[in-house]
Formats: structure tokens, sequence, C-alpha cells
């Protein structure tokens, strides 16, 4: 992978009233290889409006989705354990009444 | 209510803390996580409070990680079954944990320092050492699953999750931070560093930190509580 840092001097838009921290560059800097001339189209568009924030919601609902199949699979062996429990209780109701 | 009764598994008052606890303080970091202010910064932007929600996911796994290895020599030292148990359930989160942060981490590169490219793995040295990582801890369920005597299941187990752990440091930490990353911790400790991370960004990431490792921490008990009872099930035939 190579580091291409990002151009000195190249105007961006910053708020007003907050400063710039300079030692961060190492975050600033292009980590891509190829050159992002080319418009963003499709998904890109998407993901990159409101100032990249959709990347967050996106990694926000995944990790979501992760918690919610765990509920899923926690309910699913809850289940089966009832339904054990089902099955050897109704065994010795009909034991008892032999 | 019966709920006093004592549980060999869990202290269901600290349980009940906990979650409460892990409630409000998640419900605040999703909170502070999309409205507090951040540093403006090219390519980052918006996505830098990613922090928050990616970072957590490996402080996770490695808090699991340790906690499974921890039960795991306990388990060869006294051959208690709940210990293997604990030690099972900790492994599982933790690898699920891991799948989460190795997922929102391609996301969150794919649209930011990759956006335009449709590169959705790049290499960096640490996402490639934590996709090792969690083949080996892959791996453990597969050396569990082959083996049917619950005994020498838990031993081999055990001894092999203290291997698997041993690996963590460095697939995360030492091997990643020797070599040219998009990952911040070539210079030193980025989380408590004081260029790297913003005053202000430090209190949204602390708490969600520790909110996940309590979540981590919920998770795992009831999924232990019902592994034992299971366990106990299996015991008791003819209960």
């Amino acid at each position: 992978m190579t580091i291409h840092p990002a151009p000195t001097g190249h105007a961006l838009p910053v708020h007003p009233r907050q400063e710039r921290p300079d030692t961060t560059s190492a975050y600033d800097s292009t980590w891509t290889e190829q050159p992002t001339s080319q418009a963003p189209d499709g998904l890109d568009q998407m993901m990159g409006a409101g100032g990249k924030i959709y990347v967050v919601l996106a990694v926000v609902l995944l990790i979501w989705f992760g918690l919610v199949t765990l509920l899923v699979r926690t309910d699913r062996k809850i289940g089966r354990l009832e339904r054990r429990l089902g099955e050897t209780s109704s065994e010795d109701a009909s034991s008892e009444t032999q | 209510m019966a709920r006093s009764s004592p549980s060999p598994v869990v202290n269901h008052r600290l349980y009940r803390l906990v979650r409460a606890t892990v409630a409000v303080l998640l419900t605040g970091v999703i909170l502070a996580g999309f409205l507090g202010r951040i540093p403006e910064l090219d390519i980052l932007e918006q996505s830098a409070r990613n922090l928050y929600f990616h970072v957590p996911m490996w402080f996770t796994l490695m808090g699991a990680t340790i906690v499974s290895a921890y039960h795991s020599l306990r388990y060869l030292q006294c051959g208690d079954r709940l210990r293997d148990l604990r030690a099972r359930e900790a492994a599982w989160l933790g690898l699920i944990f891991g799948i989460l942060g190795i997922i929102t981490g391609m996301v969150w590169a794919r649209f930011t320092w990759y956006e335009g490219t449709g590169k959705w793995w790049n290499f960096d040295p640490k996402q490639s050492m934590a996709a090792v990582l969690l083949l080996i801890y892959g791996a453990y369920f597969v050396l569990r699953d082959s083996i049917e005597e619950p005994d020498t299941r838990g031993r081999i187990a055990a001894v092999y999750n203290l291997f698997a752990v041993v690996t963590m440091p460095f697939l995360l930490y030492i091997i990643p931070r020797q070599l040219p990353s998009l990952h911040p911790g070539g210079e030193g400790s980025p989380a408590f560093s004081q260029t790297d991370l913003a005053p202000a960004m430090r209190w949204v990431f602390y708490p969600s930190v520790l909110g996940f490792l309590g979540l981590f921490w919920l998770l795992y008990t009831q999924r232990v509580r019902l592994a034992w009872i299971r366990d106990q099930l299996r015991d008791t035939p003819d209960l």
C-alpha cells in the first residue's frame, strides 16, 4: 500500500469557530492508490452525502443487526430447552398414569 | 419472586445493575455519538464518529478472549465443567464481536478512504491480522466439535484456547503497528495519547468501550446460564 500525503495549501471548508488540529495529518493523507477524480456514483454518492454521516449509520445498523441475530439465536436455544423440558415432563406424567 | 435463589452462574443483583448501566450508557453513546461535535478533518469528515462504534468492537473482542482464556486456565486447574462452558461462551461472543468489527471496518474504509474505488478489502495490516485472529478462534470451535468425550474436549480446547489468546496481542497490536496502516498506533498508544483523540471525543469513546464491554458481559452471562441449565439437564435423563 502506498501512502500519498494530502496536498498542502489545499483550501478546505473549515468551520469558522473550530480550529483545525494540525497533529492529525496521518488521518488526512490520501490512502487510495487510484486517483479519485471521477465523480462518485450510486452507492458511493449515497454514502458520501452529508459529510459521510451515512457511513456511521451503516456501521451502527450493522452492529444492531448483529445484536438482533444474537437475540434470535438465544431465543431459539431457550425454545429447544423448553421443548426438551416439555418432553421429559410429559414422559413423567405418562409413566405416572401407567 | 424466587429471584434471590443463589445461582452458581451469576449474582442477579450485579446482573441487573450492569444491565441498567449498559442501557443508559449505550443510549447516551448513540445520542452523543451522532449529535456531539467533532473536529473537522478531510476524508474522515463525519465518519470519524465510527470511532465510537467500530473500535469498541475490538476492545470487546479483547476482553472476551481474556475472559475465555482465564476460564480455560481455571478449567485445566480444577476440571470444573462450568469453567469450560464459560470459556466457550466468551470465545463465541468474542468471535461475534470480531466479525462485527471486521464488517464495520470494511464498510468504514470502503466509503471513506476507498470511496469510489469499490474496494471492500484493502489488506490493511490490522485488517488482515484481525482476520487471521478470527480464523484462529473459528478453529477453536471446529476443534471442540470434533471431540465427543466432554472431558477430553474440555482439556484439549482449553490448551488450544491458551495458545489462541497469546496470538491476540501480536495480531492486533504488535505486528500491525510495525507496518504502514490506516489504523493509528504506529507512534504510540492512540487511545490515550494527547494528540490522536480530541478531548471532546474521549467523553463518548471511553463510555462506549465500557458500555460494549458491559453488553458483552450481559450476553455472556445469559449464554452461560443457558448452557449450564442444558448441561444439568443432560446429567439427569430421568428428570
